[in-house]
């Protein structure tokens, strides 16, 4: 059983970079691990279905923008975020990605072993390095986040 | 008419926002697109080493970052003072033909495709690349996830990295190709033209086979006669990677033809009070406001500007391809927004011929892909077109190559003011004495999504995608109705 767990973001992009940064630390706590890989990516839509084929089980760490306080952190699942169906201006979303990968053939995690971990951003507008500081402080819960959603998603199998 | 000033539009709302303003009678008075826009990247690359930037630029934009990596690249060539070899500029075509295809197949199939193949009046639920899928067939998913596959594949293997490539230097390229890596290209290449013929196919069987369709293409409310701007070589053909901007007339007729490093002389940029964009005009004849004609400044940069401002295309089977479309819409320019995905299918053609030219051109595998600058830096334009219109980085820097000014136009900033006459027009059709037609959210969902548009905004942020809304406001500016595509 392989399991992937990628950070998602621009490094450049202020918050937007918090997914890699998580991502990061999660490279260090999980060094050794041979059935778990830490990666980082730049995509959503299409290209993070490309990403997911072949793994068994996936958690996604992302910047998120819903309107909580900065630092908030969210679990979800591709159906969470899934319910447009719509043709949209750019990208398709994830969970169209994920449906249209399957129907090519695409092997994927099923949507109950993809978990979203969302970090709720508070700039993702403006160029620069670094998170602004309730993002930043929010890091080391996240990865304990994502190590629970792990320890979570091998109970299930 | 009450005057609204709209916010500025934030990621929380995450979503490109119109604003309708009605007049006393009910009818459109103006429509304004609003969308996020990333900020301060002069100020952010200002400092640091100009060879930084194919990089640095490559992240702006989740969407196209072998087209800023490109255009890096060429300004770096300007800033250095450096002339690559034949070798390093075939094998940038190269990649960039190979992007082209990728990024043109995206977007017919999972993007505008909708619009056509499933049908604008189709029910939402299906007019998305499974809509597509479900008409076209099976194994139509698996072409375009292979299209991908092939294209991020031999981008990576030529360029150093996925996604981000990590390959342009002044003077040339930091590698080239073995004989074994040039077999596999051109092998990919050629099915490549297949592909390209099929979804060419797929558009004639589909959508001008059927009147409907057609007659949504050609009717009045997608029409803009505007100029148009592209890339030509040296025989006045389309070319993505280098020649000429040329500038031709809502008539057709040739009004600039310019090197990339004379831009600032051609093309000025207005700024708006209501808007964070900036909207680029045709510098010798002004700014006349958002409408049409020749006397109007406003001007497309998009695949259907690409081949008006073209004589033909530079490969046979996309030359036949690009007569066909003109003697089909009625000959040239054609001034039919919609048929910019059409236009956008030639040009998958000709990137994946090109792709197959370069491929076995003698000099790929040449092992002469860099010259090394020796002169003191200073400044330089690099061009290319991006998918989503002309794509110009120009730099400045202090003698040791550490950047004192920065300007970018972007894609599809050129196309902003079309963007909005688009919106504005096809609201104006859909909307009379105050009522709304069924079906408007998407019919002007259409008029921009031929654009392609791109906000530079990271784009890969969960939700994953840009949801369009929709406010149509009364005289005073009071909400009269809010449209919108997304659920929450």
């Amino acid at each position: 059983m392989k399991t992937l767990l990628l950070g998602l973001g621009n490094p450049i992009v202020t918050d937007d970079s918090v997914g890699l940064k998580v991502a990061a630390v999660l490279k260090e706590r999980l060094a050794g691990r041979t059935d778990v890989e830490v990666s980082e990516d730049y995509w959503g839509g299409l290209r993070l279905m490309e990403r997911l084929a072949g793994y068994d089980r996936a958690i996604v760490i992302d910047a998120i923008c819903t309107g909580s306080p900065p630092g908030t952190l969210h679990r979800l699942t591709p159906d969470d975020i899934g319910t447009q169906r719509s043709a949209s201006a750019h990208d398709v979303n994830l969970a169209t990605a994920l449906e249209f990968g399957r129907t090519a053939g695409v092997s994927l995690p099923a949507n109950s072993r993809i978990i979203l971990v969302g970090i709720e951003a508070e700039n993702v507008l403006d160029f620069g390095e670094h998170c602004t500081p309730a993002v930043d402080a929010a890091i080391p819960r996240a990865v304990e986040m994502v190590l629970d959603a792990l320890k979570g998603l091998e109970i299930g199998g | 008419m009450k005057r609204i000033s709209i916010d500025p539009i934030t990621r929380l709302e995450g979503h490109g926002k119109i604003d309708i303003f009605l007049n006393e009678e009910g009818d459109v008075a103006n429509a304004y697109l609003q969308i996020p826009e990333l900020r301060g990247f002069e100020q952010f690359c200002v400092g640091r080493p100009a060879e930084d930037m194919p990089n640095l630029t490559a992240r702006i934009c989740g969407v196209c970052p072998e087209a800023h990596h490109m255009a890096a690249t060429k300004a770096l060539d300007g800033v250095f003072h450096v002339d690559p070899p034949p070798t390093a500029k075939k094998l940038r075509e190269l990649l960039y033909s190979i992007f082209y295809a990728t990024d043109h197949t995206t977007h017919f199939y999972a993007l505008g495709g909708p619009d056509f193949v499933v049908g604008p009046e189709a029910p939402k639920e299906q007019r998305n690349i499974l809509g597509v899928v479900a008409k076209v067939g099976m194994d139509v998913a698996k072409h375009v996830l292979k299209m991908r596959h092939d294209g991020h594949a031999l981008i990576q293997m030529m360029g150093g990295r996925r996604v981000h490539p990590n390959w342009g230097l002044p003077g040339g390229v930091s590698k080239g190709i073995s004989e074994e890596q040039r077999t596999e290209i051109e092998a990919r290449g050629r099915e490549a033209i297949e592909f390209a013929q099929f979804s060419l196919k797929v558009f004639d069987d589909i959508v001008l086979a059927n009147s409907d369709y057609v007659k949504l293409i050609t009717g009045d409310i997608y029409v803009h006669k505007t100029h148009n701007m592209g890339m030509v070589d040296a025989k006045n053909c389309t070319n993505f990677y280098d020649g000429k901007i040329r500038v031709t007339s809502p008539s057709g007729k040739e009004i600039h033809k310019y090197d990339a490093a004379q831009y600032r002389d051609y093309v000025a940029e207005r700024v708006e009070p209501w808007s964070y964009l900036k909207f680029p005009y045709l510098k010798k004849i002004g700014w006349k406001g958002f409408v049409d004609g020749e006397d109007s400044g406003v001007y497309k940069a998009t695949p259907l500007s690409r081949c008006n401002a073209a004589d033909n295309m530079a490969t046979p089977l996309a030359a036949a391809a690009y007569k066909r479309m003109y003697e089909t819409l009625g000959g040239k320019p054609i001034n039919h927004t919609l048929a910019t995905h059409w236009a956008r299918l030639v040009e998958l053609l000709y990137a994946t011929e090109r792709w197959v030219e370069l491929a076995t051109d003698p000099q790929i595998t040449g092992k002469e892909y860099r010259v090394l600058p020796t002169e003191t830096p200073t400044e330089g334009v690099g061009c290319v077109e991006a998918p989503r219109g002309t794509l110009t980085h120009h730099y400045t820097t202090d003698e040791r190559g550490i950047l004192t000014k920065v300007n970018l136009i972007v894609g599809t900033t050129n196309n902003n003011a079309p963007i909005c006459m688009s919106v504005k027009k096809a609201a104006q059709g859909l909307i009379k004495k105050g009522v709304v037609r069924e079906g408007l959210l998407n019919m002007v969902e259409m008029a921009f999504r031929a654009y392609d548009p791109c906000f530079g905004c990271a784009t890969h942020s969960l939700p994953g995608q840009m949801p369009l809304e929709v406010t149509i406001r009364g005289p005073e500016g009071e909400v009269v109705e809010r449209l919108a595509h997304y659920t929450e």
